[in-house]
Formats: structure tokens, C-alpha cells, sequence
């Protein structure tokens, strides 16, 4: 299992960051002091909306949704998108062989005409394709499952470059050697059968795999010519299976037509798609996206507004000023990932779980909660698996495990100091004398995350070397280069591809994936026992025993303290009043343009 | 004044020359600058990392880069590839020049037409409660951040979220070829914003400029052969005091041109000061070079019209 994955909800959260940094400045309120805190489970009674109980029917069919986003695409190409607001458009316009209902992180049948056939041995996965789906035009031919074969080879093709072929497709029989071209590992028997033979029986993990945007189908005569440019320009000249499109010219050209970078994008419906064959009620007519602004000028115009809603990170003051004022129209969505503070369990004080425990029992997680917008948008964080993800609830849920120094999310210096002198510091500080490197990230919340962990290192009695850089930088140069030996990292955080406990822990906790650079495990977490399990369970295929194996190595990570949890983020997502939003739970609480209607 | 001229348009040339090669080695030693990296994405492997480097020509030595770079900059126009964008540099920037040309230009003719006045009249009537009022708000605008003074007007005055619903607010801009009324009315805003710091500041050294220049001994000789007050004041007294306005001009306005980041953010515009917020907030190096690039050229083209203005406004810099 290789290490990467996508961080989405941190995706989204570098524009939420951006955008406070910049609104906060402006206005001079919504500081976290004045922020609502109302419980999690609380949220549904107030009036807030979440994606678990939104309506997927009966919406009124027809209108024009705008979309404000102050956020642009990253990309719209499905091969190369990663991205939660690429995906807004993408599971709109591509259909993988499997996706989501708004309200579930369970896939199900999109492309694919039913459930994958697992062989026994979990080495081969077999999935028919769906009859009567026809391409967009300018092609507008049905789709067969060659496409689909296509669409994934093309994921091994350097111009595409797709950000997670080899975090979950290496296992299928030479793939190391693809580059865009047919492999062993991809057989089409006839045109609705496409078959993954896989070198190991990791099985499960590439069926999940196969929800991601990679598997849509890309008509190969189509694309191929763009594919040959570097960067591949297919992104420029799309076709859709979905029931919606972006809008283009005659030859399928999207840029300049239907999307207009940092501008504009309109989707508008795809006349090839039939309703019969897909579970989308595709209510909206048109999708017009405007792309820039400012996201505290945007959340009053949504919240104020008519047939508007935004669909990036909503900043923090207009999270505040609809649960104020305009509550029906704010969405909770929990489960868009976790925050924790990375800290070197292979050198230096940390090495020692004493230490490590020591430091997690003294660290105020509320305060770390509360600089990031408070409750409304964070809980305190007590183990590694986060909501939604299978194997949360058996983990310890919100409550978390049963360990004292977990005890107390405000800190407990008491505990603190007893795991310091059990650690081998009898005066219950720190009194080595060495001085922790300490790398975070720039802006708000992020830096203020960094002082309070920081402090909290200095009430440990460590001496700290407090840098805060870009957090692209953070991570490509210090957080992610081990030989860069950083002690601690307080501002890494994770989302997950999709809902599996293997998609949370395995990248960040697994020994086997520490690289000298790109480096994901932040911490440097190599204990064999865990290392074993994690391979162990990587093998499981079935839901439950899968969530019960992943449960027992978050067990493992709490009891070694492998990292400090800080918070489990929920997104928000705001609306107008007449537009009947529905929000996925799959991708942060993003509006799901497929769902959503207007009143 | 030929030679003049031709001697400061050689130097603009040498010092674009400089820029680029400033942005060229930037764009190189960044830790988050590897173009292959870049363009792989934050997840890629090594192993795609090294393909695209030699797709890129990023193997070659340096100095054949910087050639090639170079080559296409000042042969082509090729200012490269943007990563997030899959479009040309230049394509993306032709795109948004029209927005930033129209807020800029517009701005100023606001911003030196009111900050003339009010220098002026301020400088005349020295001392009277006019001209403490006018030097009180033009401290105030001063103070005023443009981002926040950009939030207020539209709280204020956007016909969506404004108290007073009077003009388009943000995101309304449309091309002044699509819509005339509507890209006259949906700038006005950002207009007066964009103008409200510049005129403050401009008015206060006009205003400065004047009182010096009205103690000279010229307007005194003027006044006594009797001209009219309004002609010593206008063509003896502003004629000299607007030169160091001048000066300061073609530097706003070339950094103008480069992008007003803020007023555009703030009333969502899509010009080259949001295409590079963007391409920062996304280290698309290509863009940042190219408008980088491009700041550049019109401050050193805005300059070099300011002194070809300078000398036809002051004599002596002609006959030096």
C-alpha cells in the first residue's frame, strides 16, 4: 500500500484559511471568542441542516442554480481531478464505475450495472457495465467497457499524471511499467465486462478505489490526442456521461466555452443522458458557476440572496452570521477529516511514549478547536478514525478511549507531569537539553494552532525552535523530509479518499510508508506490531470485519500515542432560502448539483 | 530629446531583460518551486516527478533553461504553461488585461481629477476650515485599508447585500464591449475605492507642492504684472507644483496595471491582480512570472511616458 492519498478536506480548508486570514482583518469579529458552540449532536435540532437527513426527491424539476465559489477548479479532466471542488463537477458530469448517494459514504453502482464480483482468492474483480449510457457529443456513442479500461490506463500516463493511480492501482499485474497504454492488469473479456487482476488480494481497496473519478469512462479515439500533449489537454475538451455537461462547442472544446479559468463554468444538461439509467434526479437545468470574490462578500450574497449557493469553504464570519440569523440555510456536514500535531516518534524526546502521552494530556484541545471556529465546525479530537469512517464508533466515537491522558480536551497539567516522570523526568518537566524544532504553517487559524501547541510544549519545560512557513512548504521541505529530523508538526491534518479505515491510518501510521521525501507519515510512526496489523488488514475484504480490524489499530495508535489529536473538522455549507440544497456526506457537505433543486 | 528617449527605452530593455532572469532563478530556487513538482501535483511520485522533469526539459543545464526561457519570452511571447489552468500564460493574462486596464484607468482620472482639486483649493484657501475638512478626510481615506474600505462600500451601497441599494456590487463586471452601461455601472464602485487612497494622497501633495510654490518669487512677479488670480494659480502655480505628482503617477499606474489584488479579490474582477492572488495561492509559478513580467513592463513603459511628460511640463529637463 502505497502512501498517498488525497487530503480533501485540507484542500478545502486552505481556501477556509485564506479566507479568514483576509475577512478577519476586515471585519473585526467573528474571533473565535464570539463563536456559536453548540454541541454536535445538537445540530440537527437547532434547525441546521446535515447531509444525513436532507430529502434526495421531490425537488422541482428545472432553474438555474449560481453557484459563488471563491475557489477555482483545479482541474476538470476526472484522470487528473482531486480535489473537492473539481469533484462538485466532476460526479455531476463523469459517472465512475461506482459512486454516491448524497446522504452515504457506502458506494454503489454507477457505471457499473451492479455489485463487483470479489474471487475467492480476492485477486480478481469483475464488474459488468451499465446498458444505455451514451457519451456527450460530440462523440455521443454508448459507452463500453473498453472506456472504462481506458480512463485508468491513462491514469499511468505522465502527462495525466493521476494523483492516486499509485496509492491504489499498483497491485494490478504491471502497472509498474504503464504509461498510459494497455496493461495485464485491466481486461475487457467483451464490452460490458471489464475485469482487474490484481498481484495480491488486496481486493477491497481497489474497489473502493473504483468510486474515485479515475474510473469514469474516456473514450479513447476521443482522447487520445490530447493525452499525447504534456500536460494532457483532455481537461480542455470534455465529454460527459453524467447528467449534466459543461457547456462546449461542436468539437467537445470546454475552455473558453463552458469554462472560463478563474471566471466562470456552466454546466448545463447532457442530451445523451437518460434518466432511466442512472439514480441522479438531475433537477436543475443549469449550473453557473462564478469562480473568485471574496468569501465574506459571497456568504452574504448567498445568505441574502435568491437561487445561490456556495460551494467552497464558507468563511468563518458568514458560518457565524447564518447560524445567527439565517439558520435553515447553513449545512453541518461531519467526517471532512481530522487535525492532529505530528511528533518524531524515531528521535528526540518524542521517541519516548511517555513523552508523547505527556504532551497529549496537557494540550488544550478546545482551544485548539475554538481557533479553528469552535464547535459548530470542530470536535475535539480522541483517536484517529473519524466520523463516518467504518470502525469510528468501535474505536471509541466522540467520547474516544478510556485512557486518562485523554481525559481531559482542556489539558491536564497533573497528568501531564506524571507521564513526565514516569518518562524519566522526575521533576514531571522536561529537563534534557535539547531544543525541539517545531514547523508549522502561516495564517489563521493555523498559526494559532501552532502558539497553542507551542506553549503547551513550553508548560512541558521544552525549549522550542517555533517556524511557521507556507503549507505547501511545511510539508514538502520539513513536515514531509525526514532527514529534515522536525520534532513537531502542529498543523497536519488528513481527509480521506473514501470511507475506510485503511484510507485514514495507513498513510500516516504505517512504517512501510515513510519516504525520504512527499513523506505522508509525518510522524514517523514504525511499530512493527502495527505495521503487521495494517498489512493484515488491508487483506480483509467485507465491511464490518474490515472496520473491526482498523477499530483495533486505532486502539494500537491511542495506546502508543503515536501523534496528538487536536480536532475532527465539519464543513459548512450555506444556501439561499429558495434553493433546496442537498449536501453530500462523501465530499466534505459539498452542494451535490445532481440532488439539489430550487424551491 | 530623441536621444533622450531612445537612451531610456534601451534601459527599459536591459532592466526587463533583468526581471525576467530575477523571475527565471526564483522561479528555480523556491523550495516549493520545482517545476516538475508543480506540475505533478502534491501526490505524485518520484517516478512521475522524473518524467515530467524531462518532459519539461528540466535535465538540461541551467543555462541552456535560462536560453531557451529567454528565447521564448522575448522571441515568442511565450511566457509559459499554467498548471492549474491547462491554458497559456499569455492567453490567461490577454484574458484578464481588459478588467485591470478598465479599474485602472478609470480610477485615476477619478483619483487625479479629485486630488487636484482639493490639493488646490486646499493649498489656496491655506488654513481655512475647508481645507482642514479636506486634509482631515484625506488622512482618513489614507488610513482606510482599500480591502476594508471595499467591504464597507459594498455593505453600504451593492444593490445585493448594501444598505442603500444603488450600484451592481461585487461580481457584476461585464466587458465593456458586451455591456457599456453595465461595465460603466458595475465598476463605479471599485472605481471610487480603488480612487479614494490615491486621491487622498495626491491631494495632500499637491496641496504641499503649491504652498512652495506659491511663495516663489515667479507668481509674485506674475500677481504684480497683474494677472488674474485664477492664471497665476492654475497656469504659473500648478503647472510647477504637478510635477512630482507626475513622478508618483506613473508609478501607481504601472502598479496598477501589474493588479489591484485587493479591489479586484473584494468586487470579485476578474483581472491580472486576482489571476495572481490565484496563481499564488496555488504556486503557479508560470502566472506569477508572467504577471511579474508584466507589473514590470508597465512601470518602467509608465515611466518613461512620466519623464517624456516631465520634460514637456518642466523646460529644464529638456534643455539638461
Amino acid at each position: 500500500m502505497s502512501a498517498m492519498m488525497r487530503r480533501t478536506a485540507p484542500a478545502r480548508r486552505r481556501g477556509f484559511a485564506l479566507a479568514l486570514a483576509l475577512g478577519l482583518s476586515a471585519c473585526g469579529s467573528s474571533g473565535s471568542s464570539t463563536s456559536p458552540s453548540p454541541s454536535s449532536e445538537s445540530i440537527s435540532a437547532s434547525g441546521i441542516q446535515t447531509p444525513a437527513t436532507e430529502a434526495l426527491s421531490g425537488g422541482r424539476r428545472g432553474g438555474t442554480l449560481t453557484v459563488l465559489n471563491h475557489e477555482d477548479f483545479e482541474h476538470l479532466d476526472p484522470g487528473e481531478a482531486y480535489f473537492s471542488v473539481d469533484y462538485e463537477a466532476s460526479y455531476a458530469t463523469q459517472r465512475p464505475l461506482f459512486s454516491y448517494e448524497p446522504n452515504s459514504v457506502t458506494p454503489i453502482p454507477d457505471m457499473a450495472s451492479g455489485p463487483a464480483v470479489i474471487s475467492s482468492d480476492g485477486k480478481t474483480i469483475t464488474v459488468h457495465i451499465r446498458h444505455g449510457v451514451h457519451f456527450s457529443p460530440p462523440v455521443n456513442r454508448e459507452v463500453t467497457s473498453a472506456d472504462v479500461a481506458y480512463a485508468i490506463e491513462r491514469g499511468a500516463n505522465p502527462n495525466v499524471a493521476n494523483p492516486y493511480f499509485e496509492a491504489y492501482f499498483t497491485s494490478l499485474e504491471g502497472s509498474a511499467k504503464a504509461r498510459g497504454g494497455p496493461f495485464p492488469g485491466i481486461t475487457t473479456p467483451d464490452s460490458d465486462t471489464i475485469v482487474f487482476h490484481l498481484t495480491k488480494p488486496n481486493a477491497q481497496i481497489v474497489l473502493d478505489a473504483l468510486a474515485l473519478p479515475l474510473s469514469a469512462p474516456v473514450p479513447e479515439a476521443f482522447a487520445k490526442k490530447y493525452d499525447a500533449k504534456s500536460p494532457t489537454e483532455y481537461g480542455n475538451y470534455l465529454v460527459a456521461t453524467g447528467p449534466y455537461m459543461f457547456k462546449s462547442n461542436g468539437e467537445g472544446k470546454v475552455l473558453g466555452i463552458g469554462y472560463q479559468p478563474g471566471k466562470s463554468a456552466t454546466l448545463v444538461r447532457n442530451p445523451n443522458w437518460r434518466s432511466s439509467t442512472d439514480f441522479r434526479p438531475a433537477y436543475l437545468d443549469e449550473i453557473d458557476i462564478k469562480i473568485g470574490g471574496d468569501t465574506n462578500v459571497i456568504g452574504r450574497q448567498v445568505l441574502e440572496g435568491s437561487e445561490l449557493v456556495q460551494n467552497d469553504a464558507v468563511a468563518k464570519s458568514s458560518v457565524q452570521l447564518a447560524y445567527e440569523h439565517f439558520r435553515s440555510q447553513l449545512q453541518i456536514s461531519p467526517g471532512a477529516g481530522d487535525h492532529y500535531i505530528a511528533v518524531n516518534n524515531k528521535r528526540g524526546p518524542f521517541a519516548n511514549v511517555n513523552v508523547r502521552k505527556a504532551f497529549w494530556a496537557a494540550l488544550d484541545r478546545v482551544a485548539m478547536g475554538k481557533a479553528r471556529g469552535g464547535s459548530l465546525v470542530t470536535d475535539v479530537m480522541t483517536h484517529f478514525l473519524f466520523p463516518e469512517i467504518p470502525g469510528f464508533e468501535a474505536a471509541g466515537g466522540l467520547a474516544g478511549p478510556k485512557v486518562d491522558y485523554d481525559e481531559h480536551p482542556e489539558g491536564d497539567p497533573a497528568i501531564a507531569e506524571k507521564y513526565m516522570r514516569m518518562a524519566g523526568y522526575p521533576s514531571g518537566k522536561y529537563t534534557g537539553a535539547q531544543t525541539l524544532e517545531v514547523v508549522g504553517s502561516t495564517g489563521d487559524p493555523s498559526s494559532e494552532v501552532a502558539e497553542i501547541a507551542n506553549n503547551t510544549l513550553h508548560s512541558l519545560g521544552f525549549k522550542t525552535k517555533l517556524s511557521l512557513v507556507d503549507t505547501s512548504v511545511m510539508y514538502s521541505k520539513y513536515c514531509g523530509v525526514p532527514a529534515e529530523q522536525i520534532d513537531v508538526c502542529p498543523n497536519v491534518g488528513w481527509g480521506a479518499d473514501f470511507a475506510d479505515g485503511q484510507a485514514v491510518l495507513d498513510p500516516a501510521f504505517n512504517g512501510r510508508n515513510i519516504l525520504p521525501t512527499g513523506n505522508n507519515n509525518w510522524g514517523q510512526v514504525d511499530d512493527p506490531t502495527i505495521n503487521a496489523a495494517m498489512d493484515k488488514a488491508e487483506l480483509i475484504i467485507g465491511t464490518q470485519a474490515r472496520a473491526n480490524a482498523w477499530a483495533a489499530i486505532d486502539r494500537e495508535l491511542v495506546a502508543d500515542a503515536a501523534a496528538i489529536p487536536s480536532d475532527w473538522d465539519k464543513e459548512a455549507a450555506i444556501e439561499s432560502k429558495d434553493v433546496a440544497g442537498v449536501g453530500d456526506l462523501w465530499n466534505t457537505g459539498t452542494w451535490d448539483y445532481s440532488f439539489s433543486s430550487l424551491k | 530629446m530623441t536621444s533622450y528617449i531612445v537612451r531610456r527605452l534601451l534601459w527599459g530593455v536591459v532592466l526587463l531583460v533583468l526581471v525576467s532572469a530575477l523571475t527565471f532563478l526564483l522561479f528555480r530556487v523556491l523550495p516549493t518551486g520545482e517545476p516538475a513538482r508543480l506540475r505533478a501535483g502534491r501526490f505524485a511520485s518520484p517516478k512521475v516527478i522524473a518524467e515530467i522533469r524531462n518532459d519539461l526539459g528540466l535535465n538540461k543545464p541551467l543555462i541552456v533553461q535560462f536560453w531557451l526561457y529567454m528565447k521564448g519570452i522575448f522571441l515568442h511571447l511565450n511566457l509559459g504553461y499554467s498548471y492549474y489552468s491547462s491554458a497559456s500564460v499569455r492567453s490567461l493574462i490577454a484574458d484578464r488585461l481588459p478588467a485591470t486596464l478598465s479599474l485602472t484607468i478609470g480610477a485615476a482620472v477619478i483619483w487625479l481629477g479629485a486630488g487636484i482639486t482639493v490639493g488646490v483649493i486646499s493649498a489656496v484657501r491655506r488654513r481655512s476650515k475647508l481645507d482642514r475638512a479636506s486634509m482631515g478626510w484625506a488622512l482618513a481615506l489614507i488610513s482606510a485599508p482599500e480591502y476594508w474600505l471595499g467591504l464597507i462600500v459594498l455593505y453600504l451601497f451593492a444593490a445585493d447585500i448594501g444598505k442603500l441599494k444603488v450600484f451592481p456590487g461585487a461580481g457584476s463586471y461585464v466587458g465593456l464591449t458586451s455591456d457599456p452601461w453595465g461595465w460603466f455601472t458595475s465598476l463605479i464602485l471599485p472605481w471610487l475605492v480603488l480612487a479614494a487612497t490615491n486621491a487622498a494622497i495626491y491631494a495632500r501633495l499637491i496641496r504641499g507642492s503649491m504652498i512652495e510654490v506659491m511663495g516663489e518669487d515667479y507668481i509674485r512677479t506674475a500677481r504684480a504684472k497683474g494677472l488674474s488670480e485664477r492664471r497665476v494659480v492654475l497656469r504659473h502655480g500648478l503647472r510647477s507644483a504637478i510635477n512630482p505628482v507626475m513622478t508618483i503617477l506613473g508609478l501607481d499606474i504601472g502598479v496598477l496595471l501589474g493588479g489591484a489584488i485587493l479591489v479586484e479579490t473584494v468586487f470579485d474582477i476578474p483581472g491580472i491582480g486576482r489571476l495572481n492572488y490565484d496563481a499564488i495561492t496555488h504556486s503557479d509559478f508560470p502566472i506569477v512570472q508572467g504577471t511579474v513580467l508584466l507589473a514590470a513592463l508597465f512601470i518602467i513603459v509608465a515611466n518613461i511616458v512620466v519623464d517624456i511628460a516631465y520634460a514637456y511640463l518642466d523646460p529644464r529637463v529638456r534643455f539638461s
